[in-house]
């Protein structure tokens, strides 16, 4: 029992057997039903502007398929979503629609030329970093994925190039070259904020892994636009405690900024600070309670954010462009066209500081897994409160709820789009 | 001629021999310091150069079962834990590169760093699962004998090294016959003794081309509450070089 290097079967099998043996699978169902509030803001007036659909039903089939022919090895995520969508509020209220998308989330094929030398091309959710809040290091997605963990980030396509060169150093040379499915009309348009315009982007990335410690740096360049020097590391500073930190340095911010001038609102937004240098730090700690959960905090200074004086032009704008929209008079077009700009800023986040703090705790009588989190702009004083809940019937089945409230007054952050989002639904893993 | 002398002097020579080895065997195992009967003792528990090895997991805490399949690739410090089954924690991995350490969950889209305190199922901790480098990652503070299940037994009084062990101190009986660790209990900072183990070796692999005897169970007590059972069942263990990618971040999702 247990012997290495016992002798095969003689018989040589078959290349379809060969195949057979070297393929495996996952199948993930999801079905859940989301029920949503859309914020009656200036930036989308009695949800006339996004037009916000009130309940979402899913089915969501999520194969995700392996092929190891050493040194080559070959996965692909292919997905199909049929999404049920109703209107309660605004033009589009007691409309319904069904919508099906079949699309490949990630594929990857990758090469090992030598035991410390990987080349792979494929769509890919590439993410890094400690943080929870959001990872500023990485210049390729917004959204790190953590606030709904039953939402799968869609994948954009990279090439990629991992040397490592001794155990404790690697060096990485990526090229993202598409958008693939991180895109406007995504298959998580309805939540999330949509990316910003895609451009190819280029970055080396060097780690290091100590004996109880990490860093990273990420070297980027964004074709026609930006500069960006990311970093991240941690340390294991005790049994229980982790601290951590993530920012960027950026040269060419492509945010859009209110501006004062002659325009029919007074303000327009403009890129005002395309050869700005901007710093963004988040620092984060964490504490494993002996037998219980993990209460995590983090801090963040978003410094491309605006000041109390753009934040005040902004709203003011904002809600100028809401007024005409509504009204749908000469100036409703341009109040469309400025609501799109108020919409999609640029800017990964509104304003410049923000606090979290996150309480979870897994296998909860061997069942449930739990966290907490509570977001706070710390600017406007606008916050969210986030659950998310796994509830295990079994070994294949699986109930979720994730959760959010909003809260703040109509000109701040979090209150612009929605009031709550509560999604619950049910997981069948094969 | 007395023909039969020369036979009853050849069998007495034998029986001499044979005899005297059980005198000079164990004289050949004192002969072996402490520190090298503890890395012979870790050699049935892993391999410092690299181990491979399926182990079932059953933990019965506070009345409720829970079972986990994880395959484990482990060298010195660094392992990965892939679990196998059951089908709802299927594909989660647990990254250990010395004191980091990162869990990694389908569909999580990046993995977290956690806490040497985070437990892995029921009395198992993290370092449990790795192979086991005892005669590193702790020093002898005092030697003694004693016996588990009337088999003669070293026992070694250890203390950890630095923080990279999992323990602070551990109570260890060496089997003066086979070389194996039979018995642990583990002690916390403040000396109290929170759970013991208990190990039998049923499998074998080969190391350096000779077969040898390597653990195929490890069973966890707690000293608190002796209904909370552990037991960890290794199953296609093989000794193997392990590269660097696959501790590596960067390849571990695909």
């Amino acid at each position: 029992m247990g012997m290495a290097g016992e002798g095969r079967d003689s018989d040589d099998p078959t290349i379809p057997k060969k195949l057979a043996e070297r393929f495996s699978y996952d199948l993930r169902i999801l079905t859940y039903g989301v029920t949503q509030d859309p914020a009656d803001s200036k930036q989308n007036p009695k949800n006339n502007f996004l037009q916000i659909p009130h309940y979402l039903g899913g089915l969501e089939i999520r194969p995700d398929l392996r092929l190891n022919l050493d040194p080559v090895e070959l996965s692909a995520k292919p997905r199909m979503k049929l999404e049920y969508r109703a209107w309660q509020e605004g033009f589009r209220k007691g409309d319904a629609e069904w919508k099906d998308d079949w699309y490949v989330n990630e594929w990857l094929a990758r090469w090992k030329a030598r035991e410390n030398l990987f080349l792979s091309y494929g769509r890919e959710n590439l993410q890094w970093g400690p943080s929870f809040l959001f990872s500023p290091s990485n210049p390729f997605f917004q959204d790190n994925g953590r606030r709904n963990p039953y939402l799968e980030v869609p994948g954009m396509d990279f090439g990629r190039l991992v040397w490592i060169p001794k155990s404790s150093w690697t060096l990485s040379f990526i090229a993202n070259t598409d958008e693939g499915q991180n895109k406007p009309d995504g298959p998580n348009r309805y939540f999330i904020s949509p990316p910003p315009p895609f451009e190819k982007t280029y970055s080396l990335k060097v780690d290091y892994t100590g004996r109880e410690n990490y860093g990273s740096v990420i070297l980027s360049y964004r074709e026609h636009s930006e500069y960006l020097l990311g970093f991240f590391g941690g340390g294991t500073i005790s049994d229980a405690v982790l601290l951590y930190g993530e920012g960027v340095i950026a040269k060419g911010n492509e945010g859009l900024y209110p501006q004062q001038d002659s325009s029919p609102f007074g303000a327009s937004m403009q890129k005002l600070h395309q050869n700005d240098v901007d710093t963004v730090l988040l620092i984060g700690g964490s504490y494993t309670f002996e037998r219980k959960g993990t209460l995590t905090m983090e801090y963040a200074y978003y410094s491309p954010g605006y000041s109390n004086a753009e934040a005040d032009r902004y709203y003011s704008l904002r809600r100028k462009a809401g007024e005409a929209f509504e009204l749908g008079g000469p100036l409703s077009g341009f109040g469309q066209m400025v609501l799109g700009q108020t919409a999609v800023t640029g800017l990964r986040l509104l304003r410049r500081n923000y606090a979290l703090l996150q309480y979870t705790q897994t296998n909860i009588l061997n069942v449930m897994d739990l966290t907490l989190r509570w977001t706070q702009n710390l600017d406007d004083g606008s916050f969210q409160i986030t659950h998310v809940v796994g509830y295990s019937l079994g070994n294949h089945w699986e109930l979720f709820s994730v959760g959010a409230v909003n809260a703040g007054n109509g000109d701040s952050e979090f209150r612009s789009i929605l009031n709550y989002q509560w999604m619950v639904g049910v997981k069948y893993t094969l | 001629m007395n023909r039969q002398h020369p036979k009853r002097l050849l069998i007495g020579a034998v029986f001499t021999l044979v005899s005297s080895l059980g005198f000079f065997l164990p004289s050949l195992q004192a002969a072996m310091s402490p520190k090298e009967i503890l890395t012979k003792a870790d050699e049935a528990r892993g391999n410092a150069d690299g181990v491979e090895w399926e182990i079932a997991i059953e933990s019965v805490e506070g009345g409720r079962q829970q079972q986990r399949t994880i395959r484990v690739t482990a060298r010195g410090f660094n392992s990965l834990a892939e679990f196998l089954a059951p089908p709802n924690v299927k594909g989660q991995k647990l990254l250990m590169l010395d004191r980091n350490m990162w869990f990694a969950k389908p569909g999580l889209s990046k993995a977290v760093p956690i806490s040497p305190r985070q437990k892995l199922l029921g009395g198992a901790a993290n370092g449990d699962i790795a192979s086991t480098n005892y005669a590193g990652d702790y020093k002898i503070v005092e030697t003694s004998e004693g016996l588990v299940n009337n088999e003669a037994c070293y026992l070694f009084d250890l203390s950890a090294v630095d923080n990279r062990a999992t323990y602070d101190r551990i109570k260890y009986w060496v089997s003066k016959e086979r070389l194996v660790g039979l018995k642990a209990e583990f002690y916390t900072v403040s000396g109290k003794m929170f759970k013991t183990a208990t190990f039998e070796y049923e499998n074998s692999v080969k190391i350096g081309g000779q077969p040898r005897t390597f653990i195929s169970q490890m069973v966890i007590t707690s000293a608190v509450m002796k209904e909370d059972i552990t037991t960890m069942s290794y199953r296609k263990a093989s000794i193997k070089k392990v590269p660097d990618s696959i501790f590596n971040l960067n390849l571990l999702t695909k």
